[in-house]
């Protein structure tokens, strides 16, 4: 079967133009297939048209991937233009938009800080009146001890974290994100989401207070064995500044965008998963909160 | 309260999936709380936090699903993994690193353009057309079956030979290529020592010596255990000293065999002698002079091939730990048995390990019988009756005839040992333990109650039961090394550090008036 690739990450689609992809197929669901790829050992993923662009990611020209035969371990391959996934799935990639995301800058200006004040107090009702519970925002009616348990310690790590950043305590701010990775139900651990949206707030350009490196590498490390790889990879391209569209959409949205442009934005990453969307936002909170904070330029030497 | 646990490796549901799984999961009837998680070190953690962390759970990975139910019965944990179980057939689901399966070589071959190897265990009767279909595929084989032909084994061996291919096999069970252990194999360091072995249990032992005493592996080539015979003549071994020659990573070749037939060895020293790398060989039982004149290096056992291959592939021999035959051990079992104590019973899964210690044993007695024995005078005419110092292969045909290998199923030897265990004339009963890639779980576990009850039921007869037990593995394998040699000792039992020393370790013990 032949399906249209209809956008996809730029790194991607040049790998795949350079016939600089192979490997086998990691696992498969109903709107994605995650490819292990042979060449750098990392994960990308096809997503249908439903999805938005993301780091390591080609969109393709359909819905559902249940009836497409798959099977875990089946080989891919390109040629000529053409991804070759299994024996019976080829995607075309030539026509192709080539997707770059790029995270917003943040605001330089007075006026700027307050909208984006004004943003973060809008998402924040939001979150707390739309967000999912069963992940970093606990239900009032937790299904066991096990979730009520599982919500105590998210939210308890998260607030050890976002103390730390507001005092500039870096070594125990590393520590306190790491108890947070592989911690939660779904498949994106809630902790690892949490990060995702915290490391896209620190990432962005011209961030007020920026963290150095060895937190951001810390993530990536410690996230190769103490989450599942679907995760672990997500993990990665945010600590670098990589995240899918609707994110960075998003972000746009918090620091320039009205509230009418926010609703829909907000909208679309809480609809990500099933708490997942929620943990990703209330790290986004957590990081832009300490930022405002921070108020001027408190940035650490990298190191 | 009752709790039950599944754990269902690598597999990956969507979150959505899951969430929901997890809340109809607590709302089946009779259950108090269900878990449903991704098994990370931190929702292990949680699990710890309200009371359901299991050693079972903590082994979980973070690409296995945890499936915990806390009931008020057994049953209703049943019924609620059976009705959880259901719900996730309904959810479809992802399944991570399962293997794909081809129908054919062909079709295998046509999909895995990129392949060069085919492992292959099918009924011997078809084994010999797989394999040379394979090899027509242009793969290398590693043919797992027996009951393959010695023609057939020839005229594929031969094929492969001009193809420049390996055909490692029949009856081939360990090997090691480009890292990556395939069947019977150990997990070991990568470094730059390689293996030709027509013995799968010495192949592994040498391997697991080399890793202990610091150095690594290449590649491990198996042969079959008849390609040093007369008719085959050593097809494979040639090939293989020739890959390791060629092959740049290699700086050191050990050659591991019971004892070829003379025509062969003299094929294999006249390739040892024209090697530009060094060899040193190890045939159980064989004779020093000729290799020595070959300009190989001659070891008499595992221990001493292993020691000389990371010696030459530059390890300083005076930093090595040999891990010295403990003397002092010796006395003190000496003196715990009676005289009537004077024979060894070994009980061994690995052919190998089971020569090498019946040839440490004949070196110093006359009488040593086993199923594998050369001398016909010693060869066991009834192999379930042990005369004076007995050593079986259990994974020998003998006993393995329509039952699975002892490394798989241990029910034979367990049985065999207990019975040993009754014979007041016994002073040491020796037994292998063999971890790694296609081996049993728990190999101790599952000896360890028939242990507990020989012992106790020695110390009921006022008599001392000296357990010999050696572990081969490494600290890499699975299940974990330092586990089972704590239950052996934990149970009474006498640990070994090699095959060599268990062997030493076993004659001395029953050894009188010295």
């Amino acid at each position: 079967m032949y399906i249209q690739a209809l956008s996809g990450d730029a790194g991607f689609l040049e790998r795949l133009a350079r016939a600089n992809f192979s490997g086998t197929v990691h696992s498969f669901f109903e709107r994605t297939i995650n490819l292990t790829c042979s060449e750098n050992g990392e994960l990308y993923t096809i997503g249908n048209y439903q999805l938005d662009n993301a780091p390591n990611t080609l969109i393709i020209d359909r819905k559902g991937f249940s009836e497409l035969g798959l099977s875990t371990n089946a080989p891919v391959m390109t040629e000529n233009n053409t991804l070759v996934i299994g024996a019976n799935l080829r995607i075309w990639i030539q026509q192709a938009t080539k997707w770059e995301g790029e995270l917003p800058s943040y605001p330089c200006d007075i006026e700027g800080v307050d909208v984006l004040r004004r943003n973060v107090a809008f998402t924040k009702n939001y979150v707390d009146v739309y967000g999912k519970t069963g992940g970093m925002k606990m239900s009032s009616h937790p299904a066991s001890p096990f979730e009520k348990e599982m919500s105590r310690m998210l939210i308890q790590r998260a607030g050890m974290l976002s103390d730390d950043l507001a005092n500039n305590r870096i070594e125990s701010a590393t520590r306190h994100a790491i108890s947070l990775i592989g911690l939660g139900p779904g498949l994106t651990p809630s902790g690892d989401d949490f990060l995702v949206g915290l490391c896209s707030v620190y990432k962005m350009r011209n961030i007020s207070s920026c963290l150095s490196c060895p937190f951001f590498d810390e993530i990536v490390r410690t996230s190769q064995v103490l989450t599942n790889e679907i995760s672990a990879i997500t993990l990665k391209k945010a600590a670098h500044g990589q995240v899918r569209e609707s994110l960075n959409d998003l972000l746009s949205c918090m620091v320039s965008g009205s509230m009418k442009e926010l609703v829909p934005a907000l909208d679309k990453i809480i609809g990500i998963g099933s708490s997942s969307g929620t943990d990703i936002l209330l790290g986004i909170l957590c990081g832009l909160e300490r930022n405002l904070e921070a108020g001027g330029n408190v940035c650490l030497p990298k190191s | 309260m009752s709790t039950k646990v599944v754990i269902k490796q690598s597999t990956y549901f969507d979150s959505v999936s899951l969430m929901s799984l997890s809340t109809k999961a607590n709302q089946i009837e009779g259950v108090e709380q269900a878990v449903i998680a991704m098994g990370t070190d931190m929702n292990k953690e949680v699990l710890k936090n309200v009371g359901l962390l299991t050693p079972e759970l903590e082994a979980a990975k973070t690409s296995d699903l945890m499936i915990v139910v806390k009931a008020a019965t057994d049953e209703l944990c049943e019924s609620a993994l059976i009705a959880i179980d259901e719900l996730f057939k309904k959810k479809g689901g992802s399944k991570s690193a399962t293997e794909i399966k081809y129908s054919t070589i062909d079709s295998a071959a046509a999909s895995i353009p990129e392949a060069n190897l085919a492992v292959i265990s099918v009924n011997g009767a078809f084994a010999a057309r797989e394999a040379r279909k394979a090899l027509e595929n242009e793969l290398h084989v590693m043919l797992f079956s027996d009951n393959v032909s010695i023609e057939e084994e020839i005229a594929l061996k031969q094929f492969a030979h001009e193809k420049g291919l390996l055909m490692m096999g029949p009856d081939c069970g360990t090997a090691i290529i480009g890292n990556v252990a395939l069947c019977f194999g150990n997990a070991v360091r990568k470094g730059n020592i390689g293996i030709v072995g027509a013995s799968g249990t010495g192949s592994q032992e040498v391997s697991v010596r080399i890793h202990d005493f610091g150095g690594g592996i290449t590649q491990l080539i198996g042969t079959g255990g008849r390609d040093l015979s007369e008719q085959v003549g050593g097809i494979m071994m040639l090939d293989g000293i020739k890959a390791l020659e060629e092959d740049e990573a290699t700086k050191v070749i050990v050659l591991i065999s019971k004892p070829p037939a003379p025509s062969v060895q003299e094929k294999v020293l006249a390739q040892v002698k024209n090697c530009k790398k060094p060899v040193v060989v190890y045939f159980i039982g064989g004779e020093e002079t000729p290799v020595l004149e070959a300009g190989g290096h001659f070891a008499k056992t595992s221990k001493e091939a292993a020691i000389k291959a990371v010696v030459l592939a530059g390890a300083n021999e005076d930093e090595l730990n040999k891990r010295a035959l403990n003397w002092p051990l010796i006395e003190e079992v000496r003196a715990k048995l009676t005289p009537e104590q004077k024979y060894v019973r070994g009980l061994f899964c690995g052919g190998t390990l089971c020569d090498e210690a019946m040839y440490l044993a004949m070196d110093k007695y006359e009488d040593v019988y086993s199923n594998i024995q050369k001398k016909a005078d010693y060869k066991l005419k009834n192999i379930h009756e042990s005369k004076a110092h007995t050593f079986l292969d259990m994974g020998d045909d003998d006993f393995t005839n329509g039952k699975p290998h002892p490394m798989i199923d241990p029910s034979t030897r367990i049985a065999r040992f207990l019975e040993e265990a009754k014979d007041p004339s016994v002073g040491v009963i020796l037994m292998d333990f063999i971890l790694g890639f296609g081996s049993h779980e728990d190999p101790v576990g599952v000896m360890l109650p028939a242990i507990i009850e020989a012992k106790a039921q020695a110390a009921k007869e006022g008599r001392h039961m000296e357990i010999l037990g050696y572990v081969l593995g490494t600290d890499l394998d699975t299940p974990n090394f330092d586990e089972q040699v704590k239950k052996l000792m934990d149970a009474g039992v006498t640990i070994a550090s090699s095959s060599t020393n268990a062997g030493l370790l076993a004659r001395e013990f029953v050894a009188k008036g010295e």
